[in-house]
């Protein structure tokens, strides 16, 4: 038998189909089990795992990649309005600067009225001031009085004369308020002397605007300046006036951030003046962005907590992991269930094919035993019709002669002769009766006969494990019209049951008697254990037995059912736990089936 | 009394003999042979009236013989001999024409029985 190709076998072992004994088979169905259940969930989990990981990684990618574009991308937006608003107020001053007389500047009505026009437009504005080229105020518009001092030696006063416009950091001064100043350079109308012009914003202008353009997208948006001192007020990471609590307090931050943080934090983007920084911030991941602004002492900073890191996508995962377990699960349970359905599956038609196997060859070794014993009576039978002729004619000798010595003693020995040769003939005859059922004829039976030739048969047996076997036949029965074989065996079947039902001690009943005209029953009860109904619900299905596995074929009572039916019959059965059996069999005096069935035995 | 000549043919010599001699204590006329072939010479010689004849020989079979017989005379009545077994046999003989059957070992009393009817059928005839 080629079941199986080379190498699956080597994976997954077939259950032997030789008759071994049936522990060496149960190892094999449930190595073959456990081959299946393996190879399956391999087959499945494998592929399932490679594909979880490799989309769990590829989106985690993207999803990082994506993230760090869409900060890159508010920053800049963010950068780039704070530098057009930034401008914007530095033109002003420029304008207001450039295009009037400097006599009017100096003229601090004028200025006043300048100012007040200007508040109109800029609510931020807090005053303008007028420092000449000797670095003393010329003029001041404004509600403070800024009248002696010298600015000289100040950063912004250098700057501004250097490169014409200087943007201050903001801070509150002895104003108490905080604020800072654009101031502007101008040429004084007396040759090259240069006069300054300086305004004064409310800081509370740039918070406001900070605040307009974080559209909720950041966690944290606010300005820098280049000691890390905030410049507007910081959501969480810092305070206003204080250290940016991303950075070492007051530790300069140059373009070059990376001499703060390592080297591993940092992420460089396409875009110039950005930094982005990964880091950890009180337990939360978070990305947190640096971009320069452009003519500004300051420096955007946007903190964004990791999507990645963040509760969502833990939930994202929990919910992925829950899936990938559930199939798991699922599919190990189907494959569980598959591997035991199918080796039950192969195990019970082995064993359908092993019991018929060991059924054909059981009636192969009855069908031989059967021709052995109807050679032996057929050879015996020749020698004992010679004794007895031979012994007959010794008879009619010493009938036809007259007395002489001891004839009455020959006479009873040779009767002895013919007696035993009478046992004999009997003997024979049974064996031939049995064993050639071959030679199946309709014929007229009388079943009591057929009863007791059965019994005869079963005697011994049922003597061995002292079961009595009683008859309580009826004399009046009708002889039917039957064929002698199959009905032997069907009563053989029966009492040979209920004797392994018995086992030891006990009694089996027949009788039989004629129920009407047409119908005659036979009763065999027995009282061994009995049977639970699930049982008796079975006892006629091929391969059902409750014998021990090799002693019984499962067959006995479904032959005998369809021998019965075949004869036109019919087969009840009672049962009662501890009380016994009964089994009624009812047989037609006539019946034209048998006609059938004998014809169709001999053509077989 | 039994008038017709009776012919035994049965392969069992001492079988066959026995019983002959028996018949002839009785009064019969009886011979014996022991194979089919013999059995048919005997037949045209001594033109028996009743055959005793064994159903299984190792020339030729009882049923063949039977037909030989009843070709030559079908007036000849034939008690063919069976072992159990072949009592079905026997039932195909008697639907051939023998005139009964009769199961080995052999009661004699049953056998002249039966020879004495066959003798009645053919006077009869």
């Amino acid at each position: 038998m080629s079941r199986q190709s080379g190498w699956l076998t080597k994976i997954l072992p077939f259950p032997s189909d030789d008759i071994e004994s049936p522990k060496v088979r149960d190892i094999g169905y449930r190595r073959f089990t456990r081959g299946l259940c393996v190879l399956l969930t391999v087959l499945v989990l494998v592929p399932l795992i490679i594909i979880s990981v490799l989309s769990h990684s590829q989106y985690h990618q993207l999803l990082k990649d994506e993230e760090l574009d869409q900060l890159v991308l508010n920053l800049e937006e963010a950068q780039s309005t704070i530098e057009a608003f930034v401008g914007e107020l530095k033109s002003v001053v420029k304008f207001i600067g450039s295009s009037d007389c400097y006599k009017k500047l100096l003229n601090s009505e004028d200025l006043e009225d300048i100012l007040v026009r200007l508040q109109k437009e800029y609510p931020g504005f807090v005053d303008i001031q007028v420092i000449d080229s000797n670095a003393k105020q010329k003029a001041y518009a404004g509600p403070y009085e800024l009248r002696s001092h010298n600015y000289t030696n100040q950063l912004w006063y250098q700057e501004v004369l250097q490169r014409g416009v200087s943007i201050s950091h903001v801070f509150s001064g002895f104003r108490d308020i905080p604020h800072f100043v654009i101031a502007v350079s101008r040429n004084t109308t007396e040759g090259q002397a240069k006069c300054v012009l300086r305004a004064t914003i409310n800081a509370s202008t740039l918070q406001e605007f900070i605040d307009t353009i974080n559209s909720g997208y950041a966690d944290d948006l606010f300005l820098v300046d280049a000691m890390q001192v905030a410049q507007t007020k910081p959501e969480k990471y810092g305070v206003l006036g204080g250290g940016c609590v991303l950075h070492d307090k007051y530790t300069p931050v140059d373009p070059d951030s990376s001499l703060h943080v390592s080297d591993n934090d940092k992420i460089l983007v396409d875009s110039p003046g950005i930094v982005v920084f990964q880091r950890k911030f009180e337990g939360q991941r978070i990305n947190h962005a640096v971009a320069d602004l452009l003519d500004t002492p300051w420096k955007l900073v946007l903190v964004k907590e990791q999507y990645l890191y963040a509760n969502s996508w833990m939930l994202f995962k929990i919910r992925l992991i829950t899936i990938f377990l559930t199939c798991t699960i699922v599919a190990v349970f189907v494959i569980v269930e598959i591997s035991h359905a199918l080796t039950t599956h192969i195990r019970e038609s082995d064993k359908a094919r092993q019991q018929l196997y060991s059924e054909a060859e059981h009636s192969n070794k009855l069908a031989s035993i059967g021709r052995f014993a109807a050679g032996v009576a057929h050879e015996i039978n020749n020698p004992l019709a010679i004794i007895n002729q031979k012994a007959g004619l010794v008879q009619d000798l010493m009938e036809f002669s007259e007395d002489f010595s001891n004839k009455d003693i020959m006479e009873e020995a040779v009767g002895g002769i013919q007696g035993s040769v009478e046992r004999c003939k009997t003997i024979t005859h049974r064996l031939l009766g049995f064993a050639r059922q071959t030679d199946v004829v309709t014929e007229e039976i009388d079943v009591n006969e057929i009863l007791r030739e059965v019994v005869e048969f079963l005697a011994k047996e049922a003597t061995y494990n002292q079961i009595k076997i009683e008859f309580n036949l009826c004399n009046d029965v009708r002889k039917i019209w039957s064929t002698r074989g199959p009905l032997q065996q069907v009563f053989l079947n029966i009492i040979n049951n209920a004797i392994d039902a018995i086992g030891n001690g006990g009694t089996i009943l027949l009788s039989s008697k004629q129920i009407n005209e047409e119908t005659l029953q036979v009763t065999i009860v027995d009282d061994g254990p009995g049977m639970p109904k699930d049982v008796l619900a079975h006892i006629f299905e091929p391969f059902f037995t409750t014998k021990e596995t090799g002693k019984g074929t499962g067959l006995g009572l479904s032959i005998t059912y369809g021998l019965v039916k075949k004869l036109g019959g019919s087969i009840k059965v009672k049962s009662k736990p501890g009380k016994g059996t009964i089994f009624r069999i009812a047989l037609p005096v006539k019946h034209s089936e048998s006609e059938r069935f004998n014809s169709k035995i001999q053509g077989d | 009394m039994i008038d017709s000549k009776v012919l035994i043919i049965d392969d069992e010599i001492e079988f066959a003999s026995t019983l002959c001699q028996r018949l002839k204590l009785r009064g019969v006329a009886a011979i014996d042979v022991h194979s089919g072939t013999e059995g048919l010479v005997s037949l045209v010689k001594m033109n028996p009236g009743i055959v005793i004849l064994d159903l299984k020989m190792p020339d030729m079979s009882g049923l063949d013989v039977l037909a030989k017989i009843k070709e030559h005379d079908p007036t000849i009545e034939v008690i063919m001999l069976t072992g159990h077994g072949s009592a079905g046999s026997g039932v195909e003989a008697r639907d051939k024409g023998a005139f009964d059957y009769i199961m080995k070992p052999v009661d004699l009393v049953e056998l002249v029985d039966k020879m004495k009817m066959a003798d009645e059928k053919r006077s009869k005839a």
